[in-house]
């Protein structure tokens, strides 16, 4: 006994004194190889919970940002953008002059009923605690206290008072310092929710693909000796557990490999989108600014002109949204072009209203504004905002394509992590048992 | 007894050292922290406008006198304040669009009117011969003397009453208008006086003479503040003002478009409107008086008046102008 002790390293010395020397150690051959089969059947089933645990994760968090979160990102991204146009529509509507336009009050009605369907839609997903429950909410509480505001500026206006201009103010100006902040702030919760979502799913799978590996190399290892040990042919009931194991981690190194690739892809359209997102709200709010201005609403002295200047310019500039889109989907290069031109077409349009309006042809100016034809101003912003809608709906459907993708890679983890460490359980019981059983 | 660990021998201790590095590892990947940064919410940028009260002055200056009959409209003096507007094409002025009779937007036909916009279309008619050459700029009440300033418009006909403090920057025309201020208060409220409404919320416009006045009140009013008077009555049926305080022409505008409000108490502060015009185009101010002095002569300043502010009764009136020359 001390010379077989002395020829071992000092660290399976070490284990072996305390793993052998007591317990495990002593006995018969076919005790000790029972007691590594109990090891080994106990190591595939830690292999299949580690794989049924990991994959679910994976799974629900894929399936979550298909589902939920992204529908509640893009569902907020969509509320403000009714909401916006409403109030845009309400505003408009107003200092048009006359009686409201039949247009622009349905354009109205039916931004506050898509409104009311987003919102109903986002309460639904948030689960209970989640941090935009309280933005929710008070987009929820806030809503019908504005379209009351519009509503009673409306029948005053009818009457030709002009004390419902003072309630169209105080409307807009919830919805500008209350309600569309709420809004914007579900839309970074959830947009962060997101970001933590993608990483859940496409972590590596370090403990599966560690423990897989061990118990590939320890069944291998125990093989072989065997083999050496009986002179015989490879165990079969071993040969298929070793196999089965390495299917598993093979499964799921592509699983991971084809998810992470996926997730990558959706990821860039999420923040190519939100960058569209954003470029068609600023769009809305040049276009706002182009028809306060023409009303003369100056208010505090801040000249509109400037703020519709701005807010393009946060569109086009060199670091502005529509790079920021290039720049996270770079797919995108033909339509963030072709947007840059809608863009520009705009911005000439603008500047010949600015023109007409400076020389005193407000009515020329005003046609131009609430025009739809192809040299008006409004529309030129009627092409722009068409092309930027169909470009967010092109880059939410792409990203649709490569979450599910993505789910479609990890959706069978749980079951193949499960089957086939079921398998290599069951071989080994019945490899080493046949050896067991020649003992006796 | 055989060696438990000879070498070809069954051994657990092998599968175990294999598991428990996998083990390690598989817990050293648990502890490694999850990356997923959260964009942060770009922060909202206030402006908070001042208004700086300067030290007090005491003695309202007189306006500036007509140099002779009103040239007509394309005979205006060569290089004047009125032929650089009249090449520029329009005037430009500054009002208010939601003082009901006195500077309003008509909601039906979207124009503005008004006994205001009445005075800047005479003015108008004086330089071009067509009351229609104007470009309205309608003004916060706070922003009426900035907007000069800067040069944004040419005149303000926005209920600008003439203080002393003002004159600083601003060069008035002669009164068109008197006021006075009063308090708006809802029918059944049995407010009578401003003293009923100590330690009660009382709404006016930022910036106004009004403001000042209620504030050095010794009935120790709850004033606050809104960008206009309109945004005040807002508030004020919607209960959450007791009551507007405002110019009686103002009020009135407001009481007419609320039967259910009215206006109550004695003069709080007596002031007179004029056309606010910039301190460096006396040439401009001479000709505005001039305009003026027409409008009284012909009878047409009392009919505007009457026409927009007949259901006060009497109908207020300005002391006769005086000039400094």
């Amino acid at each position: 006994m001390s010379t077989s002790v002395a020829t071992r390293p000092p660290l399976r010395r070490a284990v072996g004194r305390v793993v052998g020397s007591g317990l495990l150690g002593a006995g018969t051959t076919p005790g000790r190889l029972l007691r590594v089969e109990a090891v080994l059947v106990l190591a595939a089933l830690v292999l299949g919970v580690l794989g049924v645990l990991g994959g679910m994760s994976r799974v629900s968090a894929v399936h979550d940002a298909r589902t939920r979160v992204a529908a509640l990102t893009t569902g907020a991204a969509d509320l403000y953008q009714s909401l916006a146009d409403a109030d845009a529509m309400a505003t408009t509507g107003y200092v048009s002059g006359g009686l409201e336009p039949a247009t622009s009050r349905a354009r109205y009605d039916d931004d506050i009923e898509r409104a009311g369907r987003l919102l109903t839609n986002a309460a639904g997903l948030l689960p209970a605690g989640d941090p935009a429950i309280a933005a929710v909410s008070t987009v929820g509480e806030q809503l019908p206290v504005y379209t009351g505001l519009v509503e009673n500026a409306r029948a005053l206006n009818r009457l030709g008072l002009p004390l419902g201009q003072a309630y169209l103010a105080s409307a807009s100006k919830l919805m500008q310092t209350r309600i569309l902040p709420a809004v914007e702030e579900v839309r970074t919760a959830e947009s962060a929710t997101l970001a933590v979502t993608y990483a859940r799913a496409a972590a590596l799978p370090f403990a599966v693909l560690a423990v897989g590996l061990a118990v590939f190399v320890a069944l291998v290892d125990l093989a072989l000796r065997e083999r050496r040990r009986t002179n015989r042919v490879l165990n079969v009931g071993l040969t298929v557990a070793g196999l089965a194991v390495l299917a598993c981690v093979a499964w799921w190194a592509v699983a991971a490999i084809t998810a992470d690739a996926r997730i990558g892809g959706a990821r860039a359209h999420t923040v190519a989108g939100a960058a569209l997102d954003d470029a068609r709200i600023a769009v809305l709010q040049a276009r706002s600014n182009e028809s306060l201005v023409l009303v003369a609403r100056n208010s505090g002295g801040g000249s509109s002109d400037a703020a519709f200047s701005a807010h393009l310019d946060d569109v086009v500039n060199d670091s502005g949204l529509l790079t920021d889109a290039e720049r996270a989907d770079p797919q995108l290069a033909d339509r963030v072009a072709a947007l840059r031109g809608a863009a520009t077409a705009w911005s000439a349009a603008h500047r010949d209203v600015r023109r007409l309006d400076d020389g005193g042809q407000y009515p020329q100016a005003v046609a131009s504004v609430v025009g739809h034809g192809p040299d008006t101003s409004g529309g030129a912003f009627d092409a722009l905002d068409t092309a930027l809608d169909r470009t967010i709906g092109e880059e939410r459907n792409a990203f649709a394509v490569d979450v599910e993708a993505a789910e479609g890679a990890l959706v069978a983890l749980p079951w193949i992590s499960a089957a086939l460490a079921l398998l290599a359980a069951g071989a080994v019981v019945i490899g080493i048992g046949r050896r067991v059983g020649e003992y006796r | 007894m055989t060696a438990p660990h000879r070498t070809g021998g069954v051994n657990v201790a092998r599968p175990l050292v294999y598991l428990g590095v996998a083990a390690a590892i598989g817990l050293g990947s648990l502890l490694l922290p999850s990356t997923g940064a959260a964009p942060t919410p770009p922060a909202p940028a206030a402006t908070a406008p001042t208004n700086a009260p300067g030290p007090a002055c005491s003695e309202v200056k007189e306006s500036l006198r007509p140099e002779g009959p009103l040239p007509p409209p394309g005979a205006l003096p060569a290089g004047s304040t009125m032929a650089k507007i009249a090449a520029r094409g329009r005037l430009i002025a500054g009002v208010d669009q939601g003082k009901y009779l006195v500077g309003y937007r008509n909601p039906i036909t979207g124009q503005l009117e008004g006994s205001d916009i009445d005075i800047v279309r005479r003015i108008a008619t004086a330089i071009f011969g067509d009351p229609n050459r104007v470009q309205f700029v309608v003004l916060d009440i706070a922003d009426r003397q900035g907007s000069l300033d800067r040069g944004q418009v040419d005149l303000v006909v926005n209920s600008f009453s003439v203080t002393c403090d003002r004159q600083r920057t601003v060069e008035f025309s002669t009164a068109y208008m008197a006021a006075t201020a009063r308090v708006l208060v809802p029918v059944n409220s049995g407010v009578r006086e401003v003293e009923d409404l100590a330690g009660k919320r009382v709404c006016t416009s930022a910036g106004s003479t009004t403001e000042r006045m209620l504030r050095a009140l010794p009935a120790r009013l709850d004033v606050y503040t809104l960008p206009g008077i309109p945004d005040c009555m807002v508030d004020l049926q919607h209960g959450k003002a007791a009551s507007v305080s405002s110019d009686d022409v103002l009020l009135a505008g407001l009481a007419a478009q609320d039967p259910q409000t009215h206006v109550v108490g004695r003069s709080l502060l007596l002031s007179d409107y004029a056309v606010g015009m910039r301190r460096d185009t006396p040439d401009l101010v001479r000709f505005v008086n001039g305009v003026l002095e027409e409008a009284r002569a012909d009878g047409s300043l009392a009919a505007s008046d009457q026409r927009w502010l007949g259901r006060l009764n009497p109908v207020p009136r300005p002391a006769p102008a005086r000039y400094r020359d």
